[in-house]
């Protein structure tokens, strides 16, 4: 019998969903086992009846459940909500629905701070007012899904890799347990590190140093080499077979999309106290909370700041 | 305890290492030296194993202030634990501003197991300066 699939997409971009399709030819075997009963990126399944006749919010019974993206309104509660109540395994796949992720970054602000700059306050805005008919309200900031109803697996990464994908989804096929490696990204990073030393910091597009066509393991770690990496403080698993971190294989830094070690556990804070230890100049790295939080915004890691001892209310 | 500004009675955590500044508020405690009770010491092995979430832990958990004691540059203990909290007590007071909390809710200070008056002297200061400030603003009303 086939495993009924219903996938449901919230404050997203859409990149998780082409993570399905860039599956590639395992997909055929997963698709001959799956039947999609609800995906409004593929399908036109209405959520109250095709004419909008019901009054109550439908989605179908399904085995599988696949939440991507954060909570940023009531609305995307309400879906939380249905989707957890009618799938036997919830899935929450992406950055944005395991941590929040980009829109997270919201989380600095106010709602009444944000509705105010993009209504009101910015230069090229011609003020309206803001809208408040026939669309739901905003939450008070970004949650990641599982702090709405319980989750019980989460796949992060920004995209989740293909490879992850397929094998949770292979998994929960097989009725066999999915284990992510719970490492971190330098655990799995083969770039050799040569001893502790204070460099000056580089910006991300300044040029890595490498010889090209040279294996990964001759190349010095990026954070030596004065890039920020947040390798240390996030979860490993987005290199799939070759176990190499996908952006280092691109000679490019962690940016941390896979999510901080723990749920309690605060990337800037970790990253900032590792920095310091090597020496590194922490006055020197520009927009803190955000460059180390980019994509763990929810769960209380970022929150507007206080101001002469005072919670914006 | 009362949050109202007059009456404020700041709440730090001061975290002191076993070598040292634990002794040396023992000694301030048995030469009878008095010093303000706003403080609560725990004791660790050494100044060198503070990370920094758990002096920012403190203070987002709703402490008024945090004071970290460990030995005199050179007495270390383990010969360099007390160098690397002055590290990453550089990188604490970057980040204090990032949680939007004053630079005087922090402090580290050299505190020797001889010191027991300088020990009381140091909580005294921070109490006082952390009065000024007033309370965190962390702080659960209750």
């Amino acid at each position: 019998m086939a495993v009924r699939l219903a996938q449901e997409w919230l404050t997203i971009c859409g990149g998780c969903e082409v993570t399905i399709l860039d599956v590639g030819e395992p997909l055929l075997d997963i698709l001959s086992k799956l039947e999609i009963v609800h995906m409004p990126v593929l399908m036109d399944h209405k959520l109250y009846g095709q004419t909008g006749e019901n009054a109550q919010m439908e989605i179908p019974q399904a085995d599988v459940g696949i939440i991507s993206g954060g909570i940023r309104n009531e609305e995307h509660k309400h879906l939380a909500a249905e989707m957890r109540k009618k799938s036997k395994v919830l899935i929450a796949m992406g950055s944005c629905a395991c941590y929040g992720g980009l829109p997270a970054l919201a989380n600095l602000s106010t709602v009444d701070d944000i509705l105010e700059k993009v209504y009101h306050g910015s230069v090229s805005t011609e003020s309206n007012g803001v809208p408040h008919e026939q669309i739901p309200a905003l939450t008070d900031r970004v949650y990641a899904i599982h702090e709405v109803v319980p989750v019980d697996l989460k796949l992060p990464g920004c995209p989740p890799t293909p490879e992850v994908f397929v094998e949770a989804v292979t998994a929960l096929l097989q009725n066999t347990p999915l284990i992510l490696p719970g490492k971190s990204v330098c655990d799995d990073c083969p770039t050799i590190r040569e001893r502790k030393t204070a460099t000056a910091l580089k910006r991300p597009l300044q040029p890595v140093e490498f010889t090209p066509g040279a294996p990964m393991d001759t190349v010095r770690c990026l954070m030596e080499q004065g890039f920020l990496c947040l390798g240390p403080a996030t979860n490993s698993g987005c290199g799939g077979e070759g176990r190499t971190p996908r952006c280092i294989r691109a000679y490019m830094p962690c940016r941390g999309c896979f999510g901080p070690l723990a749920d309690t556990a605060n990337p800037m804070v970790d990253m900032m106290g590792a920095l310091a230890s090597v020496g590194v100049d922490t006055k020197q790295i520009p927009d803190r909370a955000a460059t180390f939080n980019r994509f763990a915004g929810a769960q209380g890691r970022l929150r507007p700041v206080p101001t002469k001892g005072k919670m914006p209310s | 305890m009362n949050t109202d500004q007059d009456g404020f009675e700041p709440l730090i955590v001061a975290l002191c290492c076993y070598w040292c500044s634990y002794t040396g508020a023992d000694l301030a405690g048995t030469s009878r030296i008095q010093y303000p009770t706003n403080i609560r010491i725990v004791r660790v092995q050494c100044t060198g194993m503070i990370h920094p979430n758990l002096v920012i832990e403190a203070l987002t958990g709703g402490a008024d202030g945090v004071l970290v004691c460990g030995c005199h540059p050179g007495d270390c203990h383990y010969l360099d634990g007390n160098l690397r909290a002055k590290a990453r007590a550089e990188a604490i007071e970057v980040m204090l501003q990032d949680f939007g909390l004053e630079a005087e809710r922090f402090r580290l200070n050299w505190v020797s197991a001889s010191e027991g008056a300088r020990f009381a002297q140091v909580v005294s200061e921070m109490v006082e300066q952390v009065k000024k400030v007033g309370p965190s603003p962390y702080r659960v009303p209750v």
